[in-house]
């Protein structure tokens, strides 16, 4: 079986509130999965039980074919974890902080600091590395702290939300030292609520929200679940809500949902449901000001499958 | 487990060096501090109880405290004694402040004892003068307790002669008993937990209170790894949460003994301090850094944060400091009963039996006491935080 991780009816409550509720998804060797949804969805929650963080309620995690839980050493060492919170030593340097974690993890002298050294050019930060890594700017940070999670070699690199609060910049060698990984042969489990980053990394993606896997699949199985439909932007000046209401009732419309001063619309076909729609807001106190259809993306798909936005 | 807690505890110790605040409290504020007390208190040298002495009994058991046990520490220059007459004389010369305090040995005083019936010695104090007034009543229950051992051994030679010897005989091995034990050692009596000199014993109190800061940076450590997120990142490697609060432990352990350390050593050739014999000094160090670990990890226990860890924690190292006469002697009465409900009170007497004895084994009461504070405080704690972080 290839299977490099697996989740079989994850379950874990926090008091009442169920985090994350009968998640199963596995990810196999080499490959990239994506686990997309909004805030509060469960996906930290989901990778700390992964990682053996958290003992979960129900359910179980299995690594390259080694029970996952607090104590599973030998399935801890297969397993990078990079946290969505920075989880630096500021008052270390670079190379002391990695330095620190490959004696962690029991890498011998050698091989410590031959990855010390490779770490630290993929992060591109040779150049800083004796520094003090309180001194680094927010996205040199983030990029330590993904150093950190990558530096054992570990068969499955978890990554949580790792371009949150970076600059475009930042980001994109964050996405392109993943790629890179990714074709080194690495599995990687990448959370993000960015269905641009999700659409860009991931071989397969799944759709998580208020603690359930909603969907998996490709990108292409994906946008099929929603078949042949089109996405209709009104943005609108007034107010917007009337205007949400007045084109949910329209014919043709299978939901929709308003981003900031925009109503958008999920339509069998955009072309003869246009007028139907126009005239909609026009019987409110709302105008509109601009119209854009296009075909439908992940971002479509979330809001067809929870009746909301990715993104609030 | 010990490989990955001795990596942790070489990143602690690597990041606390870093960290001025640590230098500070563990070596340079408790200097300092003795320092600067030491030039206030009043040395041994200094202290003199002014005290009178009412002989209305003039027999032999009495004659035995005015002119064996007065009489020795008068000679010694600890003791100023002037006679009276009655006692009305003697309680206007302590209420004019003449005199700080005085003995009364009442009429019938040699007979009570002798017949094994009491005989007490009356102590006249003036509430105003704390410490000579609990030097007077050291002295006179030292000479009742030395008393109290002469008639056991009188009763138990007549239970072992069988009644077999006369009352004439039984008074002779009294007076014989009595004649051979002047014995209550004037040391002894001053306070028997201070037998450490003045600079000395500030310099371990304040070595012994520091440390219970020092200690805390384990603590506090391991809270920050928590609110910095790093815990998390130690728990995603191969290893447990038990071997991050050994390494923690150990970090701790080793900072307090380098302190206690550098502090005694410090202490002794730049403030001419000395603890005692370097072994029982090294015994103590080790059974107090362990006992501090202990209470601090139970005080830490019940925060949720650095911040509040070290609050609680100075709270509590206050308290126990102060109670354990750290910034003060404290007498041999019921406060000093009262320093020993802190590690803090053992330690200090610890260092005062080494002194007082030849042997570095003087120690191991105290050193007991000690490792029990620390056992007994961090069984609890340990269990809080494990099941705090499961
Ligand atoms: N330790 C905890 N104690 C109590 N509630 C928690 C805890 N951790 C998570 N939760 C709750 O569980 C739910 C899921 O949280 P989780 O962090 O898994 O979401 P997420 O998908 O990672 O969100 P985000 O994108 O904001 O990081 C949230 O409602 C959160 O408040
Ligand atoms: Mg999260």
């Amino acid at each position: 079986m290839s299977d490099l991780l697996t989740c079989v009816g994850l379950e874990r409550s926090f008091g009442d509130l169920k985090a994350v509720q009968g998640v199963s998804f596995s990810v196999a060797v080499g490959e990239t999965y994506g686990l997309l949804g909004p805030n509060g969805a469960g996906k930290t929650t989901c990778i700390s039980m992964i990682a053996g963080l958290l003992d979960p309620d129900a359910g179980e995690v299995t690594v390259a074919g080694q029970a996952m839980g607090p104590r599973a050493s030998a399935a801890k060492n297969d397993v990078g974890l990079v946290p969505q919170e920075l989880a630096i030593y500021p008052d270390l340097s670079a190379r002391e902080n990695l330095d620190f974690f490959a004696r962690l993890y029991g890498l011998d002298t050698a091989r410590r600091k031959r990855r010390v050294d490779e770490v630290l050019e993929v992060i591109g930060l040779t150049d800083r590395a004796g520094d003090r890594a309180g001194t680094y700017s927010g996205g040199m940070k983030r990029r330590l702290n993904i150093g950190i999670g990558m530096l054992h070699e570990p068969k499955l690199l978890i990554l949580d939300e790792p371009t949150v609060g970076v600059d475009p910049q930042s980001r994109n060698a964050i996405l392109e030292s993943v790629e890179t990984l990714a074709t080194d042969g690495m599995g990687v489990l990448y959370t993000t609520h960015y269905m641009e980053e999700a659409e860009r990394l991931c071989d397969r993606i799944g759709i998580i929200d208020q603690g359930t896997l909603v969907a998996e699949g490709t990108r292409r199985e994906l946008v099929g679940m929603i078949g042949e439909q089109d996405v209709v932007r009104l943005k609108t000046v007034g107010d917007v809500q009337a205007a949400e209401a007045a084109c949910a009732v329209v014919e043709g419309v299978s939901s929709t949902d308003v981003e900031e001063d925009t109503v958008v619309c999920l339509v069998d076909e955009a072309a003869p449901r246009l007028p139907a729609l126009l005239a909609a807001v026009g019987a409110t106190d709302a105008d509109v000001s601009g119209v854009e259809v296009r075909e439908p993306d992940i971002e479509d798909v979330f809001l067809h499958l929870t009746g909301k936005a990715l993104r609030d | 487990m010990l490989r990955a807690a001795t990596v942790i505890l070489r990143k602690d110790l690597r990041l606390r060096l870093r960290d001025r605040s640590v230098l500070l409290f563990a070596f340079v504020i408790p200097l300092a501090l003795t320092f600067v007390f030491s030039q206030l208190f009043p040395t041994q040298e200094d202290f003199e109880l002014t005290a009178g002495v009412v002989d209305l009994d003039g027999d032999d058991v009495a004659a035995g405290f005015t002119q064996g046990v007065v009489a020795a520490l008068v000679d010694d220059g600890l003791v100023d004694a002037t006679t009276f007459e009655d006692e009305a004389g003697a309680r206007a010369a302590v209420e004019d402040g003449d005199i700080a305090a005085a003995w009364i040995l009442p009429a019938g005083f040699s007979a009570d004892v002798s017949a094994g019936d009491g005989g007490e010695i009356r102590v006249l104090v003036n509430p105003d003068r704390a410490l000579s007034a609990e030097v007077a009543r050291g002295i006179a229950d030292g000479y009742r307790a030395e008393l109290d051992r002469i008639s056991l051994v009188v009763a138990t030679s007549a239970t072992a002669a069988q009644g077999a010897l006369s009352g004439s005989q039984l008074e002779e091995i009294a007076e014989l008993a009595v004649a051979q034990a002047p014995a209550v050692s004037t040391t002894e009596l001053i306070a028997p937990d201070q037998q450490l000199d003045p600079t000395s014993y500030l310099a371990a109190g304040m070595a012994v209170f520091f440390l219970f800061f020092t200690v805390t940076f384990g603590i506090t450590g391991f809270l920050e790894e928590r609110q910095q997120g790093t815990l998390q990142r130690l728990l995603a490697a191969p290893i447990g949460i038990g071997t991050v609060h050994l390494g923690k432990a150990m970090g701790a352990f080793v900072l307090g003994i380098v302190s206690m350390t550098v502090l005694a050593i410090a202490s002794a050739t730049m403030l001419d301090a000395s603890w005692g014999d370097p072994v029982g000094v090294a015994v103590l160090i080790v059974a107090g850094v362990i006992s501090a670990l202990g209470v601090m990890a139970f005080v830490g226990s019940f925060a949720r944060t650095a911040e509040q860890a070290g609050n609680l924690q100075s709270i509590v190292a206050l308290v126990f400091g102060l109670a354990g006469g750290v910034f003060f002697p404290i007498g041999a009465g019921t406060l000093g009963q009262l320093a020993l409900v802190s590690p803090h009170g053992w330690f200090l007497r610890g260092l005062g039996d080494l002194v007082g004895s030849d042997s570095w084994t003087a120690v191991l009461p105290a050193t007991a006491a000690l490792v029990a504070f620390g056992v007994v405080f961090a069984v609890p704690g340990a269990l809080r935080m494990r099941r705090e972080t499961a």
